[in-house]
């Protein structure tokens, strides 16, 4: 009796907490069924329920290859987002180890940053052709500098007292290095990643987008080619969830590396 | 001597380091020979951008207007629907708790994968892609704004409240002036991302345009065409960013900023 009782103050709280995202959830699906069944064409809206069984109906989804797809698009995420943070990370460490490296690189990975470079997407294709790894490389692309950019700048970003503090008291670079710079940089080098795993998702369906045989974003544009719009709003949902998990995955290591620090999870 | 040279150095470090990018390209590719289909040289795009070409007829002018006219409208749209929703938010609380966190979650999705489904309702064209170029960057837009509106010291508030301010008076001067910091790192934000837009409308959903231009240079293997076009898109993104920091110094003299970019 007291366990239901303690269960029921539970799931209050719960409700009382989440009721508002609840809501947000359900009204978004009421609100999208209405429209549907309001515009009643389903080349310009699909129902949700369309949408669903386009993924769950298993001659639909055999029909649509999500499997394939989705394992093509997730490798070259997952290769890009990798890439990016290890390359990243590595850089920024490089960089911020001499101020000459960091006064000729800095500038110049802050004005790459700021051009579009979506827009090299293409020559991507040019040098290694369609498939998984120009993706891939597109993604790295536009995901990398976020990681490179934020990692540096909370490497340098230490208090300078500090440092004068322990270079009085003879700590070495590495010393220095491992126990002031690199936990002082954690949040700035998380705040990157969790930036770059959006963009990664984002480069490799822009590359799918343009040229490729797989992935989800080639089943969007293949899709729309046919006028068929279920699958196409299951892939942006699948695509979401992908992003969304990737996002998850990065704060709960953060929340690992760092428990000191409430993870800021806001965005979910 | 050396003072005016760490001067230069201070104040122009990105033209210095990218103009030695420049050259360390244009003697790479030289010096080994590499053919002009995988890396052309600095040299040569700036060479296909302004002398006329004897295999190839680009029609610059056509492909930057529209690209350009793209950015423009879909810049001016953002700003205008982006600020309105977000006052229209701010303005009651309730509307505030209800649609931040929405704006918040969508801004966190990769929301470009819309884009085939906007070209599905819209059809090719100039609309659809300026339709894209809002889609992307109106979520940043209201986002910042938003939260500049409500990063009100609730002590100055309660303050004018007590000397019974109207709720449009805090609105005029309160909310709006603490916002202005806010919403021109908005625009700053939207005017890469209004780039961004519209060249990826134009790679999927277009047959003008300087994204159409370095797809179609793609399929005929121009590779000195794409870094032209990059060069063009790259200069638009940093006006249209540079703009925005011109206009912010106009209306916020009190604010030293430093330009960073």
């Amino acid at each position: 009796m007291r366990q239901l009782k303690t269960y029921m103050t539970r799931v209050r709280t719960f409700i009382a907490n989440h009721y508002l995202k609840v809501l947000q959830v359900v009204g978004f699906f009421i609100l999208w069924q209405i429209i549907a069944m309001l515009i009643d064409k389903v080349f310009i809206i699909p129902s949700p329920l369309a949408v669903f069984s386009a993924l769950f109906d298993p001659e639909l989804a055999a029909q649509y290859k999500w499997i394939e797809h989705i394992v093509t698009t997730l490798t070259e995420i997952a290769l890009g987002f990798a890439l990016s943070a290890g390359v990243g990370v590595l850089i920024a460490v490089t960089i911020s180890w001499s101020k000459l490296l960091r006064d000729i690189f800095m500038p110049l990975l802050v004005f790459f940053n700021s051009i579009p470079k979506i827009a090299m997407a293409p020559l991507f294709l040019i040098w290694f052709g369609y498939g998984i790894i120009p993706n891939a490389l597109i993604a790295i692309l536009i995901g990398f500098f976020p990681v490179v950019i934020n990692s540096a700048t909370g490497l340098n970003e230490v208090d300078e007292d500090l440092l004068d503090l322990v270079n009085y008291l003879h700590a070495t670079k590495l010393q220095v290095f491992t126990k002031i710079r690199l936990p002082n940089a954690l949040p700035y080098i998380f705040s990157g990643l969790k930036i770059s795993t959006t963009f990664c998702v984002v480069g490799a369906i822009i590359g799918e987008f343009i040229a490729a045989e797989r992935g989800l974003g080639y089943l969007l544009m293949d899709s729309q080619a046919l006028i068929d719009t279920p699958p196409m709003f299951a892939g942006l949902i699948v695509i979401s969830i992908l992003a969304l998990g990737l996002f998850g995955l990065i704060s709960v290591f953060e929340g690992i590396l760092m428990p000191w620090q409430k993870s800021s999870t806001a965005a979910i | 001597m050396r003072r005016i040279a760490s001067l230069v150095w201070e104040r122009g470090r990105t033209p210095i380091t990218f103009l030695g990018f420049l050259v360390v390209w244009q003697l790479a590719v030289v010096g080994l020979r590499v053919e002009e289909f995988v890396l052309p040289t600095p040299l040569s795009a700036i060479a296909h951008l302004i002398l006329p070409q004897s295999d190839a007829d680009y029609h610059w002018i056509k492909h930057i207007a529209a690209t350009l006219s793209e950015v423009g409208l879909s810049f001016m749209v953002t700003v205008v629907v982006g600020i309105g929703i977000a006052v229209l938010v701010a303005w009651s609380s309730t509307a505030n708790k209800l649609f931040i966190p929405v704006f918040v979650f969508v801004n966190s999705l990769p929301i470009v994968a819309t884009a085939p489904i906007i070209l599905l309702w819209f059809g090719y064209g100039i609309f659809t892609n300026i339709f894209i170029a809002f889609i992307i960057s109106f979520f940043p837009m209201v986002i910042n704004t938003a939260t500049g509106l409500n990063a009100v010291e609730e002590d100055l508030l309660d303050l004018v409240r007590y000397h019974g301010a109207s709720k449009w008076q805090i609105f005029v001067k309160i909310r709006l002036p603490n916002s202005l910091n806010y919403i021109f790192s908005g625009l700053k934000i939207c005017s890469t991302l209004c780039v961004v837009g519209a060249i990826i409308g134009e790679f999927i959903a277009s047959e003008t345009g300087l994204g159409y231009l370095i797809v179609n240079s793609q399929f005929t293997v121009d590779t000195p065409a794409i870094f032209a076009c990059l060069i063009v898109i790259s200069i638009m993104g940093l006006s249209l960013f540079g703009l925005v920091s011109l206009v912010q110094k106009l209306v916020m003299p009190w604010e030293q900023r430093v330009f960073t970019g």
